[in-house]
């Protein structure tokens, strides 16, 4: 008796075991932080079954801190899932290091040959010459702008030259409009008008902060400290302590806003639509600087122990396709840079004419350009000049900011 | 001297003490194993869950154990020496011990003080409760409603607006002289419920004949407060000091999302830079030394907290 029973426990592990070796082996896990688009993901894997008959098995993570914590510790156990999202720049270049991603050079081969892809569009994916992500979105940072303010100003045409620029600027100001909308709100927004401004008057010290080789109390970075200065002074920008930026712009705070474009998925759902706003470019300070724009990627990376399996490459196929960036914009708006696909949105579409009319460049955002382990203290130095907008306290910043920098890279 | 002479065993054997001895060690043997059966699985748990977990993280902190790599390269103190020489570890280590000080100053004063008040007006239990109320809920909670509180446009300036007259914009979680206080406030808030009901228990427990004593003798209320009450209160201010000084160490959930946007945010307290460092950073090596010297502050203070305790007890005894 105990031995059929022995038997019979045997024989139901076994049938659960196989089960779900096929149940497993025939998924894709995908796991990424970012919960916000959860629903969007989970529409795109339904779109991925009944197209291209693959499973895949999304995993949200509530914080960055918690997944970066856990894509460490399965590196270090080695059961990394066999596909999840990461961050551009230099934690890329860290992690490709690791020799645990796949190379994906020969399916970026099929995406360009099959016209979908610009073949740049592996910039923000390569290392030491081989690509190592898909694309999850390219975002470019661009003034957003409320069109209804720009009429009440008297604002007909967009700005083209910063002197355009500063001129609207100045037109809200007169109609009781505060031009721009800015604020540390969770610790992190400092370095979008740091950014612009140092790509608008000098693009080879924006390069050069990042590797170490221009100071952070240079000229170039000084002259960003007086025009932003400057900004503050005359009135242009809106209280930095506000709590809910992007509920601010669409509650009509301010005339204009500079962001990613995945913003305006979030300016809608706020009750500001598609059609009530503009985009352009910023326009360089210097003149005559060539076009350029910051870009913000997030990549898809695979596990190297997942990348032979049939259904991984199914995923990757399904998700690099015309289809796949189609599911993926209308569940999110996001824009992936398939030229197939149908732009996720007007500001978007417009951009991206934009750009390809006046050859942009695109320069990576300094979020991903800095080295990670600088991020966090030079951000602060930033949103505390954004909190106490005088030269004294921009001195105070480059100072400190330098101070971290070059410690950094003494020691590299 | 002591040793038992051969002709004293041959004695004891006979009248059986050494079988009862033998025997009363056996016993004690099987009693101990059955202990131990009865307390395995807790023993399991607090070897499983806290000691190995805390003797890891001993050992990481001498690690070169860095996002992806270095967790087999042992590097000595130099984790130890970093934390010595970084200037956000010094301002942290600051701030928690205003943080601790803080903890231990302003709950008990407040709460001493509400206990003492509520001990005889009417509708005590209502306003017991009403006060109590912030402690049950969960800190991310607390700071959410407090950020809000505090926000430029938030019921604070607002009040304050209103008392002055005068246009009141405070950016109190924003600046290096208010953010701390403000957060202390909120941390005050929140626990003086349970510091006041501990209190409230201590004075329940004071007997009434040496406060009767001391009444008759002439006493005024402070004299018998200060030379009767508070003298047999010590234990139960000992037990919330160690409670409070514990909170103080460890608070981490409320500087969390009350100085989200505070550009100094990670010299708040330790518990938060540990968590900067190795949780945003990825310098887990770093971090787990930052947490041992976290565990060793905390371990001092309560040996010196549970000295003064035992002294107490033998003073009251």
């Amino acid at each position: 008796m105990k031995s059929l029973k022995a038997r019979l426990l045997a024989g139901c592990l076994s049938i659960a075991l196989v089960t779900t070796s096929i149940a497993t082996a025939q998924e894709v896990s995908f796991v990424h932080d970012k919960g916000f688009w959860s629903e969007a993901f989970q529409k795109v894997t339904a779109a991925a079954k009944a197209d291209a008959g693959v499973e895949i098995v999304e995993t949200p993570y509530a914080t960055a801190e918690q997944y970066k914590a856990y894509i460490q510790a399965s590196l270090a156990s080695g059961e990394l899932p066999d596909m999840f999202t990461w961050w551009t720049g230099a934690s890329f270049t860290e992690l490709v290091e690791t020799g645990k991603i796949a190379n994906l050079d020969a399916v970026w081969d099929e995406m360009v040959a099959s016209g979908e892809y610009e073949a740049s569009a592996a910039d923000l994916f390569r290392v030491d010459g081989h690509i190592y992500a898909v694309p999850l979105l390219l975002a470019r940072w661009v003034m957003i702008y409320n069109k209804e303010k720009f009429e009440e100003a008297g604002i007909t045409e967009e700005p083209e030259t910063w002197d355009e620029l500063m001129a609207a600027a100045e037109k809200l100001k007169a109609a009781g409009i505060t031009p721009f909308n800015a604020t540390v709100h969770e610790g992190w927004r400092g370095f979008i008008w740091f950014q612009e401004l140092l790509l608008r008057t000098d693009p080879a010290a924006y390069n050069g902060i990042h590797d170490g080789s221009v100071a952070y109390d240079s000229e170039p970075v000084r002259e960003v400290f007086e025009i932003w200065s400057d900004l503050y002074a005359k009135g242009y920008f809106t209280d930095p302590r506000s709590n809910q930026e992007i509920e601010d712009f669409a509650g009509g705070n301010a005339g204009m806003y500079l962001k990613g474009e995945w913003v305006v998925g979030s300016l809608g759902s706020n009750g500001l639509e598609n059609d009530e706003i503009g985009a352009f470019i910023v326009p360089n300070i210097t003149p005559d600087l060539p076009s350029a724009v910051v870009i913000e990627g997030g990549p898809v990376v695979v596990s190297a122990d997942s990348i032979d399996k049939p259904e991984v490459q199914q995923a990757l196929k399904f998700w690099t396709s015309t289809e796949g960036a189609n599911a993926w914009a209308e569940a999110s708006g996001n824009y992936m840079g398939n030229l197939k696909a149908e732009a996720p949105n007007p500001i978007i579409a417009e951009i991206s004419e934009d750009m390809s009319a006046n050859s942009t460049a695109a320069y990576l955002r300094w979020w991903e350009a800095v080295p990670p382990d600088l991020q966090g203290e030079l951000v602060a130095e930033l949103n505390r000049f954004m909190l106490d907008p005088t030269m004294d306290t921009a001195e105070d910043v480059m100072s400190r900011m330098q101070a971290l920098n070059a410690d950094y890279w003494a020691n590299q | 001297m002591n040793e038992i002479s051969q002709k004293d065993q041959a004695i004891l054997a006979r009248i059986g003490v050494n079988e009862v001895e033998k025997r009363d060690r056996r016993r004690q043997k099987r009693d101990f194993g059955v202990a131990l059966l009865f307390m395995s699985p807790a023993l399991l748990m607090v070897c499983g869950l806290l000691l190995a977990p805390v003797f890891y993280n001993v050992y990481l902190s001498f690690t070169n154990w860095r996002k992806f790599t270095g967790l087999d390269e042992l590097i000595g103190f130099a984790n130890y020496e970093r934390m010595l020489g970084n200037p956000f570890f010094g301002e942290a280590l600051t701030n928690t011990a205003i943080w601790v000080v803080a903890s231990i100053v302003f709950p008990i004063a407040v709460g001493l003080g509400l206990a003492l008040f509520l001990r005889d007006v009417r509708f005590s239990n209502t306003f017991k409760n009403i006060i109590f109320i912030p402690r049950i809920l969960a800190p991310t909670a607390v700071g959410v409603l407090w950020f809000y509180v505090y926000a430029p446009q938030g019921l604070l300036n607002r009040g304050l607006s209103a008392v002055s007259g005068q246009q009141v914009d405070i950016g109190w979680l924003y600046q290096d002289n208010t953010v701390t206080p403000a957060i202390i406030a909120t941390f005050v808030w929140q626990t003086v419920g349970l510091v006041m009901v501990l209190i409230l228990l201590g004075l329940a427990a004071i007997p009434k004949d040496p406060v009767e004593a001391a009444q008759i003798d002439g006493a005024s209320r402070f004299q018998t407060f200060r030379h009767v009450v508070l003298p047999l209160l010590t234990p139960t201010l000992l037990v919330v000091t160690i409670l409070s000084v514990l909170a103080g160490f460890t608070v981490f959930d409320l500087l969390w999302v009350m100085g989200a946007s505070y550009p100094g945010q990670r010299s708040l307290s330790l518990a938060v830079y540990m968590y900067f460092e190795a949780f945003q950073k990825g310098s887990w090596a770093y971090g787990s030394a930052v947490a041992v010297i976290i565990g060793l502050v905390v371990l001092s203070v309560t040996w010196v907290q549970a000295a003064l305790q035992q002294r107490v007890d033998r003073m009251v005894r």
